[in-house]
């Protein structure tokens, strides 16, 4: 089988599948929590890129994980924006 | 006062906004790509009748048609947060927060890549992504070129880069393993591919075709495939063949393949280098309905739509009042579909807003029979499973909030 | 990279505009609309940014604002996407950079 290791997931935050695979495997957990623990989908394209990699990995290694079940969560801001932009008062 | 912001300025929110603005809606349209159209405009190819589907033409059409009834249209606009304030929309974008009764969210599709090693290197691009750099910026991807997974969005644009003059050398597949699933199986991937069969450009290809959809004929055909792959229009096909890793030190420099066997093992000493300037990786398309989750929709995961979907109606309503959705948000399929979707999720809209004659009703079952009629003369289906997938989700809308609809009707 | 100027469908480009801008204090030619991303492909130039932390050079990858691998620097603003980006006049675009990491590098030397 091919070697993986070092193969980029997550871009924004380089994760690697190597890490990825290991991390699901040891803790057996959600997507969210792979998330949390590897950063892979908090960078700045908020997981648009790799979010359906990072739920396949969870698919493969964790036993009963269906298909879809409790996807990467989407919280705002979805842009990118600056603080003058976000802390405009708008009345 | 804006009564419909339309988030998304492809075929679905545009032809929604048209249909708005001609039931007296003031609409404002919002996109933050550089030009209106979205991924229309990268479109370009001919129908089994000889015809051309030029998406710059529907798109340059529509968007007159929006001028004339006097729908602003702004670019460059990007959506970071969409939230309910009592009765009204906030949109917030980087040009400030816009605010309306009624939000069409016309977001479209993004693309999952299949990650091979190498891939972050510059050079290296989503097939979409050449799509637009060809037929919407014109610029050249690159002078020598390798496709990497082998599915129907693939040929579309390896039609549409062939036509420009680009050099596209090889497709050959991903590497099997979890990530690429079915897409490093030379059989799964012919059987996905037979739905475009009929618009293969050879009649050899054709005629095998018919022969291919036996599962028997499929493994022999596989058995026996050539090592340097059918050529599509001068381009190798070769369903034999995995990209192993993308080579080069600051920018693309070439693919290290192997061979394969009829299961997508590799064959151990079968390596080979081929020299590209670009690399074109073709995963697939899954709706990007990030707004609606920030909004507060609830989801359905439906794999026969692409993904993850917002709660939706065939009228193309959420659970949540005054938010919409039509288009590749609602499910991946074309763009003649997202212009018949928008135009339903327009009507909806008007009778919502207390629009329209008492024939509305009328109106908006000759929309829904619209997206029937486009959805069975389509030349390309992405996804055979399509009306599957729509029927799965108008179901689950029905059991969920037909019946109180229909109460409210008898109290009514 | 050479523009596609005549195609056999979508027709010939209508003449535009040449405008000038720099890239990394280098001085490049873009046509009026065109995109940073695309100008400087135009001009054989793919690598837009650096990565962060680890220096590996990025270019464009989805070219449609969604992947945010392309951000550079324009007229002194960060993290401007080189995709969405119509070059202006003038208009002075640099690299993304690597950061400095200065914590990272005090734990290293713990």
């Amino acid at each position: 089988m091919n070697n993986n290791e070092a193969l980029m997931i997550c871009r924004c935050e380089e994760v690697t599948y190597g890490r990825l695979f290991a991390t699901a495997k040891e803790h057996q957990c959600t997507s969210r929590e792979l998330k949390l623990r590897t950063r892979a989908g908090m960078g700045f394209c908020g997981g648009r890129t790799c979010r359906v990699m990072v739920d396949r990995i969870i698919e493969s290694i964790v036993p009963n994980t269906g298909e879809g079940e409790i996807p990467l969560k989407y919280q705002p801001p979805i842009r990118p924006v600056t603080f003058g932009t976000a802390g405009e008062k708008n009345d | 006062m804006i009564d419909v912001i339309v988030i998304g300025a492809g075929p679905a929110g545009l032809a929604g906004a048209i249909t708005c603005a001609e039931y007296g809606l003031k609409v404002t349209v919002i996109d933050e790509f550089v030009r209106p159209g979205g991924r229309l405009i990268g479109q370009l190819h001919q129908e089994p009748s000889g015809e051309w589907w030029n998406g710059i033409k529907e798109s340059t059409r529509m968007h007159n048609e929006a001028q004339k009834l006097s729908v602003d249209i702004r670019c460059g606009v990007s959506v970071y947060n969409l939230e309910k304030d009592k009765d009204c929309w906030n949109v917030h974008t980087n040009i400030g927060t816009l605010i309306a009764p009624y939000v069409l969210v016309a977001t479209g599709a993004a693309e999952f890549p299949i990650p091979v090693p190498g891939w972050t290197l510059p050079g290296v691009m989503s097939i979409g992504a050449a799509q637009v750099m060809t037929n919407v910026h014109r610029v050249e991807v690159g002078k020598k070129g390798i496709i990497i997974g082998a599915n129907i969005l693939a040929f579309a644009i390896l039609n549409e880069l062939q036509i420009a003059g680009i050099n596209v050398e090889h497709i050959v597949l991903p590497e099997k393993s979890p990530l690429s699933q079915k897409a490093g199986e030379p059989e799964e991937v012919l059987k996905s591919l037979l739905n475009a069969a009929h618009l293969a450009p050879s009649p050899i290809l054709r005629l095998g075709s018919r022969f291919m959809r036996n599962r028997g004929f499929r493994k022999l055909g596989m058995k026996f495939y050539p090592k340097s792959g059918v050529k599509v229009n001068g381009t190798p096909l070769q369903l034999r063949k995995a990209a192993l890793e993308i080579l080069g030190k600051d920018q693309v420099e070439g693919v290290l393949t192997a061979e394969i066997d009829v299961n997508g093992n590799v064959i151990k000493g079968t390596e080979k280098i081929y020299e590209a300037d670009f690399v074109c990786i073709a995963g697939g398309l899954y709706p990007l309905a990030e707004l609606t989750a920030v909004a507060g929709c609830p989801f359905q995961y439906v794999p026969e739509l692409g993904g993850h979907v917002p709660l939706h109606s065939e009228k193309m309503e959420t659970p949540l009042e005054g938010l919409f959705v039509a288009g590749n948000i609602t499910g991946i399929e074309s763009g003649k579909i997202a212009m018949a979707q928008g135009t339903t999720a327009g009507i909806s809209i008007a009778k919502h807003a207390g629009k329209g004659s008492t024939d509305i009703n009328k109106k908006l079952e000759q929309a829904l029979k619209n997206v029937h009629a486009v959805r069975q003369n389509a030349a390309i289906q992405f996804n055979p499973e399509i009306a599957n997938g729509r029927r799965k989700i108008y179901e689950l809308w029905e059991d969920l909030y037909g019946k109180e609809q229909d109460s409210l009707k008898e109290i009514g | 990279m050479t523009r596609i100027i005549d195609h056999p469908v979508l027709g010939k480009l209508d003449d535009r505009k040449k405008i000038p801008f720099t890239f990394d204090g280098k001085v490049y030619e873009a046509f009026e609309t065109e995109t940073i991303a695309a100008a400087l492909l135009a001009n054989g130039v793919r690598t837009l940014r650096v990565h962060e932390e680890s220096g590996t050079p990025r270019g464009f990858y989805c070219n449609i604002g969604h992947c945010m691998e392309c951000r550079v620097n324009v007229n002194g603003q960060a993290n401007i996407r080189a995709c969405l980006t119509v070059v202006k006049e003038n208009m002075v675009v640099e690299r993304g950079k690597q950061h400095p990491n200065i914590v990272k590098r005090m734990v290293e030397n713990l």
